[in-house]
């Protein structure tokens, strides 16, 4: 049951809900072109919206998408 | 290491001498796994080799797939950071059950009204609460529900949230679209805006 306490929290995810959302897959596809447009200091999210979308979205592939930039800046 | 483009990499890992190139590939994935978990909770590093290993097989097992869309190690970091990330969750998380999960939130007191609402805006809260779990009951499936309360609500992580439903990421994301896009429509026919109920709750 919904609690007082949740509703900013799933209002604000609903809010954010588009018709057209890839998934988790199709995201995993992308996340190393993606990574590499971020880390070459271009708008990755411009040129990859919907891969930019799905990791606002989704926290585990946006886990993926910090820890692969991370290692790309470090090794 | 020896820098190498994308189809030497693969060359050298499908051709007669694999060695070299399995050897330098380890080493950087077991350098990526440090440097991009390193601050993971749970830590990385007693397992980074376990990992780099296993990704290892993953890798070599799917070259084929690799579209050349990214440097080759990009690719493959890629999929050593899954590897990691998917373990360390299941760990991190293996002695919740969602029925704990759920059970924990029934009894759990998930901010009470602020004692300096008026009573206007409590009341304007609470009709837009009981309007808010009308549709989460009547729109929502069984399944969409449990997924909402557990990886929206709850935030446990998605992968794990499908394990437990017997279904893979991907699918559950999919099935949480779809729940995230009646509460919308939802919300809209009730006259909800997303905007209006954040100004009620934010006041709080």
């Amino acid at each position: 049951m919904l609690k007082r306490g949740d509703v900013i929290k799933l209002v604000r995810v609903v809010a954010e809900t588009h018709e057209t959302e890839i998934g988790c897959d199709e995201c995993f596809e992308q996340l190393d072109s993606f990574a590499e447009t971020g880390i070459s200091g271009a708008e990755a999210s411009v040129a990859m919206p919907l891969v930019g979308d799905h990791l606002d979205k989704c926290a585990d592939c946006h886990s993926k998408f910090e820890a692969l930039q991370r290692a790309l800046r470090g090794t | 290491m020896r820098e190498r483009t994308n189809e030497q990499w693969l060359a050298e890992l499908r051709g007669p001498n694999p060695d070299e190139a399995l050897a330098d590939l380890y080493d950087l994935l077991i350098r990526g796994l440090r440097v991009g978990l390193g601050n993971y909770r749970g830590g990385v590093d007693a397992n980074a080799e376990d990992f780099a290993q296993e990704a290892l097989i993953k890798i070599t097992g799917n070259l084929d797939s690799f579209r050349g869309e990214s440097r080759f190690t990009t690719w493959a970091q890629k999929i050593a950071m899954n590897v990691a990330l998917t373990e360390l969750k299941r760990r991190r998380w293996r002695d919740v059950s969602l029925q704990d999960l759920f059970a924990r939130r029934e009894g759990a007191d998930r901010g009470p009204a602020d004692p300096h609402l008026t009573s206007e805006q409590l009341a304007l809260q609470n009709t837009v609460l009981e309007e808010l779990r009308r549709i989460i009951d009547e729109e929502l499936t069984d399944r969409q529900r449990e997924a909402v309360v557990a990886v929206i609500l709850e935030e446990m992580p998605i992968s794990e949230v499908a394990r437990r439903m017997g279904t893979n990421q991907n699918a559950l994301y999919k099935l949480l679209h779809d729940a995230r896009k009646k509460l919308k429509r939802q919300m809209e026919a009730s006259g909800l805006s997303a905007k209006e109920v954040l100004a009620v709750f934010d006041e709080g």
